[in-house]
């Protein structure tokens, strides 16, 4: 039977001379077509050609570390057009958000876009590393790879951090000035570490420039590599990780036994297994178009999500930065308020401690845990001590966030969210 | 080996069809607008330089028989009696500004000469200055456009005062 | 893959991207509908409408749909307010209701130079009227009420005997009237009673301000000011000439008028600037220069202009200095001196005076009525306080104090105030310390004043 139109037109087109410069494989007709696929494109070669059947399960992963590229993807190509007017200057930065609002087309969402993204991408990240802990997908052999995403968790803070300062409004300033003041708290570190931050001793025009610079550069040229060396792991370590089955081949070849021809091509070399070792015929399924397709769909879902909230509510935008004038409280961003409740009981304890330990803790994790049963499940029986630990620590920085963001006001002082607020007789 | 595990040939129903057809149009066309919305996004609505279109002041602040070289805007101000005209000082053959010569203006840069009507009478310049649309402001005052550009008949009459 | 899957797939992709579409179709019209693209057809339709000859009609036709601003670069501010105030320009529009009515112009002030918000405040890089009127939460300069406008001639001009704007002049002297500087510093003069006042036109709304005059406590909380009793007029003058206390300098060309020129002002520079040193009007003054009384019959203003722009090129060998006077100040003396034997100038100078009319000028300069009430009477309250829960009127120091007494007190003033009541709280004013403020010479003519006020002919008998 006929083909629907567009699918012929593709098929024509792919089969001219012109379309058989450019790509490689048409349309894949055939499995191997469908394998050759994956691996002669640029874009997609950084998959498998085969996937497991468990990793295309929705309800386990729950797809949380895509929609975190996907947010990635999304930030990057509102960043770069938002870069055409922006200007990091501590007198027209501010000047040039009112004008995206006002006189720029489409100026307004894409400035939202941006902001729900970066917001969403901080959420889904930390989902994330709550699913791949609670499925053990951190043990052997993907501890490097858990230390590669805790590596992208601060980086994700980092970017969030760094823009946050961009519109030099009262929230841009005041918050970025809570938060270099906390990381001014490390000892022997601290203040040096947060003059090298500000590029001087206030948040000022050197401070703009250098957080400018850190975001729309340095630290996404970071996480892109960090991605790219993460996205490859997964596929080194054997794909995702699923409920182990007899016959999971998980130890790697030595290097020593290389085969008698040494042609030294890519299939002697390649150490390591692929996701096909081992595997039943029907558990494998090819990743065109099962995955892929799959992915498409989840970043159409995504985009329309970034669009919906975009369209519908502002992002916030207060008045321009008084340094002679803080509000009162001034706060964090939402993902360190946690450690600004913190810092509110000990500047040391809750601001160098605590944080210190518990990132040292997420990156030592995998070599701290011994217990190699549980992978590839959620909440695990044989791993209940691992997750309850995981699970108190973790409640426990939901609750001080919320503290922080909804009990928390003037002076710092506890707050009944649900109270009218007291009628300021001050000011306006 | 494997048995071939492709889809069998499959017969695609009209609702089949019709959900690949408009799937592929809707995606295709969120595409196509979200790049056109890109661009447009890029094309500048309004810009931060001096006004092509500007005041040049009162009719009395110009002398009859005058070329007033109004700095900012790059134009001379032409006063003959009650007509008024306005030409371009940016000189056709590289971009200098011209200065005005007892008769004519005169480039400093590679020695082009204009007569009263910015004609080319010597040197590299290609072609005549240009003479700007001048009208009547609401508010009494001289009204330049640059974008609109004249022959050199062109001028702004007012009526003779008393 | 089997068909069903396939089918599902494509389903899906079907839904999420016409959901996606729909998006960015609604995402685009939401962008490209603006508010004042309606005006602006609403102008171009009236303008086609009124057009008499076929050219008009042409020009009017021609007119674009576009965002229009004006840029001030030194002022640093961009104004869109003209994007839907199309016919600002236009006498013809003058009954048209907003946004096309007419505005009318001030040669002084044209809008390429000035633009909008310097005096309407507002918002001014804003495209819709709510936010361009700036009654909108994180913006602190919303839209001055119209009978509020002339706080803002005071960012450029001088308050004093501004004939533009005659509600700021009388603003300020009912200020300087009441003895507010006795507890509020203003321009760097004043006590430290009450918060300084050279930003307050930028912190608070019109209706604060009225309020903290006539209710103080309710605005402010534990406030010791008290409340204002003024007649209307009076209260909403001394309320925009604080708004117009803004903090802001005018920069460069702007702050080259300050001095409106009127021979009321020049005056004032005659006074100031202490050409009475060396010149002598009615008989009194210096004897360096000529008498001044008949200058405006024997020279032209274009003259005088040069001369107090540079007395050695009209005159030389003048041994006058050259005083530096901006250009108003110099047209405002030469208004003054050309016009001096019609106003029968009755110079209030101060060398001319004695101690006591100077000590006079000195009590109202630093506000000392504020607390001390007009005129020395007393009377402001001050609650707990031993003396009957007020402020002391000064009529009767003489009575009680030496001069030198007198002068220790006002150099050290009295923190402490003796409290009625010990179990209430201590009195809110009290007396500060003025010795850092008021100099030897003026606090002479002030302790005359002071001892001068006692009522003559009265025996109090302590």
């Amino acid at each position: 039977m006929n083909p629907p139109a567009p699918k012929r037109l593709w098929q024509w087109f792919a089969h001219t001379r012109v379309g058989r410069s450019i790509f490689r494989v048409g349309l894949p007709q055939s499995n191997l077509e469908r394998a050759q696929a994956m691996v002669s494109s640029i874009l997609l070669h950084i998959q498998p050609a085969k996937v497991h059947r468990h990793s295309l399960k929705p309800g386990y992963t729950l797809g949380l570390g895509l929609v975190s590229l996907d947010l990635f993807f999304i930030l990057t190509a509102t960043g770069v057009l938002l870069m055409f007017y922006y200007v990091p200057s501590t007198d027209r930065a501010y000047q040039t958000m009112k004008d995206l609002q006002f006189v720029v087309s489409a100026g307004l969402l894409l400035r939202n876009m941006h902001r729900w993204a970066a917001h969403l991408m901080v959420l889904f990240v930390m989902l994330h590393l709550c699913r791949v802990f609670y499925t053990g997908a951190y043990k052997r052999p993907r501890e490097f790879n858990w230390t590669i995403g805790v590596g992208l968790f601060l980086m994700t803070l980092g970017l969030s951090f760094t823009g946050y300062l961009l519109p030099w409004d009262q929230l841009a300033f005041w918050a970025i000035t809570v938060g270099t003041n906390i990381a001014g708290y490390a000892p022997v570190i601290g203040p040096k570490l947060q003059f090298l931050l500000l590029g001087g001793h206030t948040v000022g025009q050197e401070a703009l420039t250098r957080f400018y610079a850190l975001h729309v550069i340095v630290l996404p040229g970071v996480a892109a590599l960090m991605i790219s060396v993460h996205l490859w792991r997964v596929r080194k370590d054997g794909g995702l990780s699923r409920p182990e089955e007899p016959g999971d081949v998980v130890e790697q070849r030595p290097l020593e036994q290389l085969p008698v021809n040494k042609s030294y091509g890519l299939m002697e070399l390649a150490r390591g297994t692929t996701p096909q070792v081992g595997i039943d015929p029907q558990d494998e399924i090819f990743s065109w178009p099962h995955l892929v397709f799959r992915e498409l769909l989840l970043f159409l879902l995504v985009s329309a999500v970034v669009l919906f909230l975009a369209i519908f509510w502002n992002a916030p935008l207060e008045e321009f930065a008084n340094p002679i004038h803080p509000p009162n409280p001034a706060k964090a961003p939402w993902y360190f308020l946690g450690l600004q409740e913190l810092v509110s009981y000990s500047a040391f304890w809750g601001g160098v401690l605590v944080p210190g330990l518990l990132v040292t803790a997420l990156v030592l994790l995998p070599y701290l845990d011994r217990n190699r049963g549980g992978v590839g499940r959620w909440f695990a029986r044989e791993r209940v001590v691992a997750n309850t630990i995981f699970t108190i620590c973790l409640l426990t920085a939901i609750v001080l966030t919320i503290i922080g963001t909804f009990f928390r006001g003037p002076n710092w002082g506890w707050v009944d969210p649900w109270k009218p607020t007291p009628v300021q007789t001050e000011g306006h | 080996m494997n048995p071939p595990t492709g889809p069998a040939p499959n017969p695609v129903s009209r609702r089949g069809f019709f959900q690949l057809t408009f799937g592929w149009l809707a995606a295709a066309f969120a595409v196509a607008a979200s790049a056109a919305g890109a661009v447009r996004f890029l094309v500048p609505n309004v810009l931060f330089e001096p006004s092509q279109v500007f005041k040049a002041g009162k009719p009395d602040d110009f002398l009859d028989g005058s070329a007033t070289f109004l700095e900012d805007e790059r134009v001379f101000l032409v006063r003959q009696g009650n007509t008024f005209r306005c030409l371009s000082a940016i000189c056709t053959h590289l971009g200098c500004t011209v200065n005005r010569a007892d008769h004519g203006y005169h480039c400093p840069c590679h020695g082009s000469v204009f007569d009263d009507q910015g004609n080319v009478k010597s040197g590299p310049a290609p072609r005549a200055l240009e003479w700007f649309q001048v009208t009547f402001s609401k508010d009494n005052r001289i009204l330049v456009d640059k974008n609109r550009r004249v022959t050199a008949e062109n001028a702004l009459v007012l009526p003779a005062k008393v | 893959m089997n068909d069903g899957s396939v089918r599902q797939f494509y389903a899906w992709f079907t839904a999420l991207g016409l959901l996606v579409g729909a998006l960015v179709v609604l995402g685009y019209y939401k962008d490209q509908y603006r508010e004042w693209k309606d005006y602006q057809h609403k102008f171009i339709n009236e303008e086609i409408r009124r057009a008499a000859t076929p050219q008009q009609k042409i020009l009017a036709e021609a007119i674009p749909v576009e965002i229009r601003q004006i840029l001030l670069p030194e002022l640093n501010r961009v104004d869109r307010c003209t994007t839907c105030h199309l016919a600002s320009e236009d006498p013809s529009y003058g009954a048209y209701p907003q946004p096309l009515t007419y505005h009318p112009l001030h040669e002084q002030h044209p809008f390429d130079k000035f633009g909008c918000t310097v005096c309407h405040r507002g918002q001014g890089r804003a495209t819709t009227a709510e936010d361009a009127h700036g009654n909108v939460p994180h913006w602190d300069q919303p839209m001055l009420p119209l009978k509020y406008i002339q706080a803002s001639c005071g960012q450029c001009h001088q308050a004093a005997d501004n004939p533009g704007a005659p509600q700021l002049a009388r603003g300020q002297q009912v200020f300087e009237d009441s003895g507010c500087r006795g507890c509020h510093k203003l321009g760097g003069v004043g006590g430290n009673i009450g918060p300084e006042l050279d930003k307050v036109g930028a912190r608070h709304t019109p209706e604060w301000l009225k309020r903290h005059f006539l209710a103080p406590s309710t605005v402010t909380a534990n406030s010791a000011m008290p409340p204002q009793k003024l007649p209307e007029a009076d209260l909403e003058a001394v309320t925009l000439f604080m708004l117009s206390q803004t903090g802001e300098s005018a920069p460069g060309y702007y702050a080259s008028m300050k001095v409106i020129p009127s021979p009321g002002q020049g005056q004032r520079l005659f006074t100031q600037k202490g050409c009475i040193g060396c010149h002598s009007v009615a008989g009194q003054g210096g004897k360096v220069g000529p008498a001044l009384d008949d200058v405006g019959l024997r020279r032209s203003p274009e003259w005088m202009m040069a001369h107090f722009r540079d007395p050695q090129s009209v005159t030389p060998g003048s041994v006058m200095p050259k005083f530096g006077f901006t250009e108003s100040e110099a047209r405002a003396l030469t208004d003054f001196l050309v016009h001096l034997r019609e106003r029968n100038v009755a110079l209030s100078l101060p060398s001319l005076m004695g101690p006591v009319e100077r000590g006079r000028q000195v009590y109202r300069k630093y506000g000392c009525a504020g607390c001390h009430g007009a005129d020395a009477k007393g009377g402001v309250p001050n609650p707990n306080a031993k003396t009957a829960q007020q402020i002391p009127g000064l009529l009767y120091v003489a009575d009680g104090y030496t001069k030198a007494e007198l002068k220790m007190r006002i150099t050290k003033g009295q923190r402490e105030i003796p409290a009625l009541d010990a179990k209430r709280p201590p009195p809110p004013l009290y007396m500060p310390a003025w010795g850092s403020t008021i100099g030897e010479p003026e606090l002479n003519d002030l302790v005359d004043y002071l001892v001068s006020l006692k009522p003559k002919g009265e025996d109090v008998g302590f």
